[in-house]
């Protein structure tokens, strides 16, 4: 069957389970992240052109890629590294003003976080990921809610966003 | 069955009010990592009373919470709970006399 012709039902496939490993640049200030799917993530300081990359932190987390069990269609979610619930915690960036956008229902705005946080090198998660994480976190939802799909390039800050990162941060609060 | 018919049956403290909804499944994990794999309309058991967890368990449409070991989640996340319609509830028992007595109130 034709992918374009196909009313998709999605599932996820490909499930990793690993670390997402954060870095930054002390010359510059960039950031940026990547999955390990190593039993220990890598911590290693290393250099790459005018950028020196320091480790900043890893979280236990997955990563996936989703299917259409009707016809095959496998959308590749490599550059989607973690997902991230808005909080709202500034109504002038533009995640927070999307969620609300045409919402006659409560709509709910999750981040997608590309490998390259602070977006020097301008890439970010794909259209297509985006529309097909939209449909594949709307097509079963039964709570009267929408999710809302974003890519991180819309955040208007990295470092004052007060998103909550679906990855195992914090948890180590147990008892 | 209902979340509210488990609570009743299983003895449970609710955490707040919440739209009542059909529990399809059961799932325990102490992981949001882990949690993202969980079908939608699963009654979520963990000992993770952690925001993220919220945060997990409204992208994935849980029915419920359930928090064993008598662990209670702080007034922000009852909040972001109760803005998403998740009933968080409490279980003083461990998670294993929980998963027994859901499953003899008939949940599978």
């Amino acid at each position: 069957m034709n992918g374009k012709e196909c009313d998709h039902e999605w599932e996820m496939t490909n499930v990793r389970n690993g670390y997402l490993v954060m870095e930054g640049c002390f010359g510059c200030g960039g950031r940026l992240s990547f999955f390990s799917e190593e039993p220990v993530p890598p911590q290693d300081d290393y250099r790459e052109g005018d950028h020196f990359w320091s480790f900043r932190g890893s979280f236990q987390a997955t990563k996936f890629d989703i299917r259409c069990t009707k016809c095959g269609h496998l959308v590749n979610l490599q550059d989607v590294n973690a997902l991230m619930l808005c909080t709202n915690c500034d109504p002038d960036c533009p995640v927070s003003k999307a969620a609300k956008e045409g919402a006659e229902v409560a709509c709910w705005a999750y981040v997608a976080i590309c490998p390259d946080t602070t977006h020097d090198k301008g890439s970010c998660v794909s259209d297509e990921g985006i529309r097909r994480l939209n449909e594949y976190y709307n097509q079963r939802r039964s709570s009267g809610s929408l999710i809302k799909v974003l890519p991180c390039r819309m955040r208007k800050s990295v470092d004052q966003c007060h998103g909550i990162y679906l990855a195992d941060i914090g948890l180590t609060e147990l008892y | 069955m209902k979340v509210s018919e488990v609570a009743k049956k299983a003895s449970l403290k609710a955490f707040n009010d919440c739209p009542d909804k059909e529990i399809q499944t059961v799932y325990i994990s102490d992981m949001v990592s882990d949690i993202i794999n969980t079908k939608e309309g699963s009654l979520l058991v963990t000992l993770q009373t952690h925001k993220n967890l919220v945060a997990a368990a409204n992208l994935v449409d849980v029915s419920a919470v359930i928090f064993s070991r008598g662990k209670e989640p702080s007034t922000d996340v009852i909040e972001l709970a109760e803005k998403a319609g998740i009933g968080l509830y409490g279980f003083d028992g461990d998670t294993w006399s929980l998963a027994k007595k859901l499953y003899e109130i008939g949940l599978r």
